[in-house]
């Protein structure tokens, strides 16, 4: 029923379809496409047509030495070292991002050539928006270079759109090369066009097989075969066996992929981007990956051995009827005693996607447009959720801040981080302590749902989170650091920067490095922050004072050094910070820990005297300090 | 739904939008040259003026694609987006044309007369007449009526007239409650009222098209040489082309939820930004009538509409396009006879097939659903406006509820402000210094007013509330006491965590949009300049200015004490702002001896 109530009551996927369609970039896109693929173009075709530029790369590639038919994948950011740089880093516990090894290698074919490095040198300085478009194998090289263009702009200044649509494309790279897309935001720039029964765009589900060789070869010689006369006659056939063949493998290898019971292997591609299934009688266009797969599984299952190469070489036929299909009024056949809007929607959606109501299908496709609705419509809600969670936290920072400010005004002159550190059973302390984790609950739960997909893509890119974030990191985590060397945990799992900090203040970092600047004068402060600026400045103390004790009891004079360095380095950090007046006053508390540093300092160099040692490596040894 | 009349839907008799029709139509046969011709009548309680149409494509697009610029907002204060100060579009061309009608005709002085007089003033306009006609009618409501309320408001009267703004204008208009001044009469397949959903560059031709039908001493009057130019089909398919993108684009975002899909291809392509609004009556051809007011649910139907039905791809079609433009007299005069009218205000519950309908009401909305040529998915677009009006009303009622906390939370700041002032010292440094227990339990109250209304800013925003809802009486007082009582506590948490170094000043960088939109709906309301009702922010002028040197803020000072001086003459300013311990005294003792003699606010702070 929660899920009933949950979902938009209009269908959208057919109106976006409608509204890709009624644009000229699906039309342009496929006529430099069908240009590059009959014209005998080598690596790839450069249309501008008004403000908008294309470039389309032809379905039939010199394959040469790269194996197209495996289903071999290679980690991008290692296979492809500083090309795609977007994707170099990769967390642990997470498969890397991958793509097709042979694809890959044609994508290189290409992007090693001097001609295409210069002409897209030119069309980024003077283009606005560019199109990477391409037929088949073509597409996924567009998509390779619409994901390499996108990961190298950030580093220049200029503001190109990127757009990749393309047709009957195989599928490209895993599932986290997908996750890495949403999270880049990127996914709009994707647009996979599949012809109802194309069986290109499925292939990468099956175990490679002998066919796809020849399958290959065959739509080699069917594009050759448009061309000239000639080639018709070397078309290389298939034989009915073969195509049905392999029809049923991949058609029972789509099923086990989307959910269905089966004990043959799941394939490692995934889909990402938008997809637009064409048929004969409409389009529809969905992104959520789960549900394009469910869909290329059960639209194949309404087609035949025949129908699914066929239709890998009818995107003319295709496009065409989409792009006018506005002009005329369709009358709806599909039960038309239906009353609710959401219902008549769908039904009208799959009636697009050619999947009758009598057929099987029917209902397991119903399901899955109606689960694509369901998660579009909770990250919205969720969304408004949070907005709501975010104005009642609030207050436990608040009460957080009156903390401390009464422990930088008290008379034990220990300031915000030791007094909690070092705090007795008071029921402030604990009310405090309890805020602690109410809050850290509230942040781990945003990114939770994150990373889940459960919110809208952009936002981390909301001011209201970023700002938010921030502020809770410089508030909250001394007060986190403060617990973890009270409670002693650095004994057990190192210092805390590097052992114990957790993941969300580094995704805070991130979005806070990442947040849009305006151009604000950055005059010098008249006095201490109410924060210090580095919510991580605590941990660094605790590390100094931690080598002060080391060196005492250590003997090997290297490792002695090293130590001394790095306590400098700290000292010097510290005093340009406080300088700067970039601490909270908290820091300068008569009995803080840092105060409390700088006397055990004091007294060490005391006894290291006379000054003994030249450091040399000032600027570039230690990692204490960022 | 069924069997009322026009007169009654619009307020406006059927005699007097006749009247009109032939005016109008009049105006742009006869007289194309004149700017605009007018009918009064000894006796008559009415005055009409016609606006001529011109067929000139430099009277329809000022530029490359869709020639739309911003209104002038000196004449049209109102067409903006309130709270964000978004200025409506407007379709520079015509606009410019309504400009000279000022300039350059006696069109005021007469307007002027008619307003003396106490008549009823109808402007009305045919084909691009009609956009003279919507600029003359909301030029009056900014100069007559909104300063008087007594005035009888005048009517905007189009037939076949193309779009004229955007959806900020849309939306202003509902705000204000005019939309239902303006009448807008289409012939179902008139082809008109689509153009300016399309660039000039692919109706250029079809604009000169239009103008050889309609002119009598071309060759081919009404008679579009289909068959040899491929200009008239190529005219028709790039204005359905680009209806069905604008269409379909306002459909798949109803509420503005992000797709990164639409925002992308949004860099691509330019999306004709001309949206309807107020009434509008579309006529069959056959004699009925089909009303809408909901904006959401015209701007489908204009393109579904035209959408062809099988068989009918051909010359004939095509005719109509262009003739149903020159008919609108003689079927209104057939129309408002008959008055076989149908009014769809529930869009929610209108039928989805063409079969439907068990009792009458039902049957008649879908007879005349199938009169308007409506497929499935064309109803579920006007089920979807209307759905949409009815969550924005949801929205409203939810955000209603919050009414009582918030009284109670200002209740709250209220009673610390006065314990505060027993303790003579004034809230806002009480607050700045943050020493006791109040001081906390204030902030608290203080975020817990944030809270909510950031969430209604931020539906504000994204126009999730009723169009109508930043002209409510009862939030705008609201808003101003909330303002006036809180705002001075963000600013003193903003200076006391000395964020100024950090993000600028708090005017310029951080100010809350739940005080800039507040203070505009007052502004607004009370007609007032922008910027004018700045009293809440009195705190952070001064904290600004007590930074810097005298000598380099002499003017800022002594503004700001005129305007101190008229606020606590008011009352709007609190007293407490006068108070020995103030920030606000302090400072304004240390000023320089020979300024503080000849200071306004001498009197209150004396020595």
């Amino acid at each position: 029923m929660e899920a009933e109530t949950e979902a938009s009551s209009f269908e959208s996927s057919e109106m976006l379809a409608t509204f890709l369609a009624s644009t000229p970039l699906l039309e342009e896109s496929w006529k430099l496409c069908h240009h590059a693929n009959t014209a005998l173009v080598q690596n790839f075709v450069v249309n501008r047509v008004g403000e908008v530029t294309y470039v389309a790369f032809p379905g039939v590639q010199n394959v040469g030495g790269a194996n197209c038919c495996s289903r071999d994948l290679v980690a991008l950011g290692t296979a492809a070292e500083g090309v795609f740089t977007a994707f170099n880093r990769h967390d642990e516990g997470e498969e890397p991002v991958m793509v097709h090894a042979g694809l890959l290698q044609l994508f290189f074919a290409i992007y090693n050539t001097q001609i295409f490095r210069d002409k897209m040198s030119e069309l980024v300085n003077e283009s606005k928006s560019l199109v990477f478009t391409g037929h088949s194998i073509g597409g996924a090289i567009a998509s390779l270079s619409a994901l390499w263009l996108l990961s190298s702009l950030p580093k220049t200044s200029l503001s190109t759109a990127v757009f990749c649509i393309t047709f009957g494309s195989p599928l490209l790279g895993n599932e986290s090369l997908s996750r890495a897309i949403l999270h880049e935001r990127w996914g709009g720039n994707f647009y996979h066009v599949v012809a109802q029964h194309d069986i290109v765009p499925r292939l990468l589900f099956a175990p490679s097989s002998p066919f796809i060789q020849q399958l290959h070869s065959f739509f080699q010689s069917r594009h050759l075969s448009l061309k000239t006369p000639y080639h018709a006659q070397l078309a290389v056939e298939l034989s009915n066996e073969n195509k049905a063949e392999l029809f049923h493998t991949v058609l029972a290898c789509l099923e086990a992929n989307s959910g269905g019971v089966s004990d043959l292997e799941r394939s490692p591609f995934w889909p990402f981007g938008s997809y637009m299934f064409c048929t004969d009688r409409g389009s529809i266009c969905m992104d959520n990956a789960t549900v394009i797969i469910k869909l290329l599984y059960l639209m194949l299952a309404t087609g035949s051995p025949t129908s699914c190469i066929e239709d890998h070489l009818k995107y003319d036929k295709y496009i065409g009827r989409s792009c006018w299909q506005y002009l005329m009024r369709t009358s709806f056949t599909e039960g038309s005693s239906i009353e609710s809007s959401y219902e008549a929607g769908i039904a009208l959606a799959l009636e697009s996607a050619g999947i009758n109501s009598h057929e099987l299908a029917y209902g397991l496709a119903k399901d899955c447009l109606k689960m694509a609705n369901q998660v579009g419509c909770r990250r919205n809600l969720n969304n408004a959720k949070l907005a709501v969670g975010l104005s009642k936290i609030t207050a436990l920072r608040a009460q957080i801040e009156w903390y401390k400010a009464f422990c930088d005004d008290s008379d034990d002159q220990m300031g915000y981080y030791d007094s909690f550190k070092r705090r007795s059973a008071s029921k402030r302390g604990n009310k405090v302590n309890m805020n602690r984790c109410r809050l850290k609950l509230f942040w781990d739960k945003v990114i939770e749902m994150l990373k889940t997909n459960q919110l809208p893509y952009d936002f981390h890119m909301q001011p209201k989170y970023v700002n938010a974030s921030q502020f809770y990191k410089l508030l909250v985590e001394p007060l986190e650091i403060a617990e973890y060397y009270r409670s002693g945990m650095h004994k057990k799992k190192g210092h805390y920067i590097e052992h114990g900090r957790e993941k969300r203040f580094q995704i805070f970092d991130k979005w806070w490095k990442d947040r849009k600047v305006g151009e604000e004068e950055n005059s010098p402060r008249s006095k201490f922050a109410s924060l210090t600026q580095d919510s991580c400045f605590w941990g660094r103390v605790e590390e100094a004072r931690d080598c002060i004790y080391e060196v005492a009891s250590e003997m090997d004079m290297g490792r002695r050094l090293l130590l001394l360095e790095k306590i400098e380095m700290f000292e010097q950090y510290a005093s340009r910070m406080i300088d700067r007046k970039e601490v909270s006053k908290d820091v300068l508390a008569k009995n803080s820990s840092y105060n409390l540093f700088v006397g055990e300092w004091r007294e060490l160099k005391s006894h290291l005297q006379p000054w003994p040692l030249q450091f040399t490596s000032f600027q570039d040894g230690g990692n204490m300090v960022p | 739904m069924v069997g009322e009349k026009v007169g009654d839907i619009t307020g406006l008799s059927e005699e007097l939008i006749l009247k009109s029709c032939k005016l109008a139509i009049k105006a742009h046969e006869k007289f194309p040259g004149k700017l605009y011709i007018y009918e009064k009548n000894r006796g008559s309680t009415d005055v009409v003026f016609a606006f001529a149409g011109s067929w000139l494509v430099d009277h329809w697009y000022s530029r490359k694609p869709f020639g739309e610029t911003k209104v002038d907002a000196s004449k049209f204060p109102s067409l903006r987006s309130l709270g964000s100060d978004e200025i409506a579009l407007v379709n520079e061309a015509f606009s410019t044309r309504f400009e000279q009608l000022l300039i350059k005709s006696s069109f005021a002085s007469e307007v002027e007369k008619a307003v003396s007089d106490r008549k009823q003033v109808v402007f009305t306009g045919h084909s691009s007449g009609g956009p003279m006609a919507i600029l003359a009618a909301i030029w009056f409501l900014e100069k007559y009526v909104r300063p008087n309320i007594y005035q009888m408001p005048p009517y905007s009267v189009t037939f076949g007239s193309p779009l004229v703004g955007n959806r900020i204008f849309s939306h202003a208009l509902r705000r204000e409650n005019w939309a239902r001044y303006f009448i807008n009469f289409v012939m179902r397949h008139d082809i008109v009222p689509r153009i300016m959903l399309a660039p000039i560059s692919s109706t250029e031709q079809g604009l000169k098209l239009m103008h050889d039908f309609t002119s009598p001493k071309s060759q081919s009057f009404q008679h579009v040489p289909i068959g040899n130019s491929a200009a008239a089909p190529a005219f028709f398919l790039s204005v359905m082309r680009n209806a069905s993108s604008v269409a379909s684009h306002a459909a798949c975002n109803p509420m503005g939820w992000t797709n990164l899909l639409l925002e992308t291809v949004s860099c691509f392509i330019e999306i004709s930004p001309y949206r309807p609004f107020g009434t509008y009556i579309f006529c069959i051809g056959n004699g009925k009538l089909v009303v809408l007011d909901n904006p959401d649910a015209v701007l489908p139907l204009l393109f579904y509409c035209l959408q062809l039905s099988p068989g009918e791809e051909n010359a004939e079609f095509l005719h109509g396009i262009f003739k149903e433009h020159l008919v609108y007299e003689s079927e209104l005069k057939e129309s408002l006879n008959m008055q076989n009218v149908v009014y769809i205000k529930n869009l929610i519950d209108i039928p989805l097939s063409s079969d439907a309908g068990t009792n009458y009401a039902a049957a008649t909305v879908n007879s005349a659903l199938n009169d308007l040529g409506l497929s499935t998915r064309a109803r579920l677009c006007l089920r979807a406006a209307g759905e949409l009006e009815k969550q924005k009303l949801e929205n409203q009622k939810r955000v209603d509820s919050n009414q009582d906390t918030i009284w109670e939370g200002l209740r709250r700041v209220q009673e610390y402000q006065t314990n505060c002032e027993i303790r003579k010292i004034g809230y806002y440094d009480a607050f700045r210094n943050q020493r006791d227990a109040n001081d906390f339990n204030a902030n608290v109250k203080r975020l817990e007013l944030a809270g909510i209304w950031d969430e209604i800013m931020e539906m504000i925003k994204k126009y999730e509330l009723p169009d109508g809802f930043e002209g409510r009486k009862e939030w705008i007082e609201l808003g101003t006491i909330f303002r006036r009582l809180v705002e001075p506590l963000d600013i003193a948490n903003y200076y006391r965590h000395l964020k100024n170094e950090d993000t600028g000043p708090y005017m310029v960088k951080a100010r809350p949009k739940r005080y800039r939109y507040t203070q505009r709906w007052r502004e607004q309301a009370e007609m007032r300049s922008i910027g004018s009702s700045s009293e809440s922010t009195f705190w952070a002028e001064v904290e600004e200015l007590r930074t810097k040197p005298y000598s380099e803020v002499k003017d800022k000072v002594l503004r700001l004490e005129g305007q101190a001086f008229a606020w606590i003459r008011d009352g709007i300013l609190g007293k407490d702002v006068l108070l020995d311990e103030s920030t606000f005294t302090k400072w304004w003792r240390a000023l320089p001896v020979q300024h503080k003699s000849g200071s306004c606010i001498a009197s209150y702070l004396g020595n």
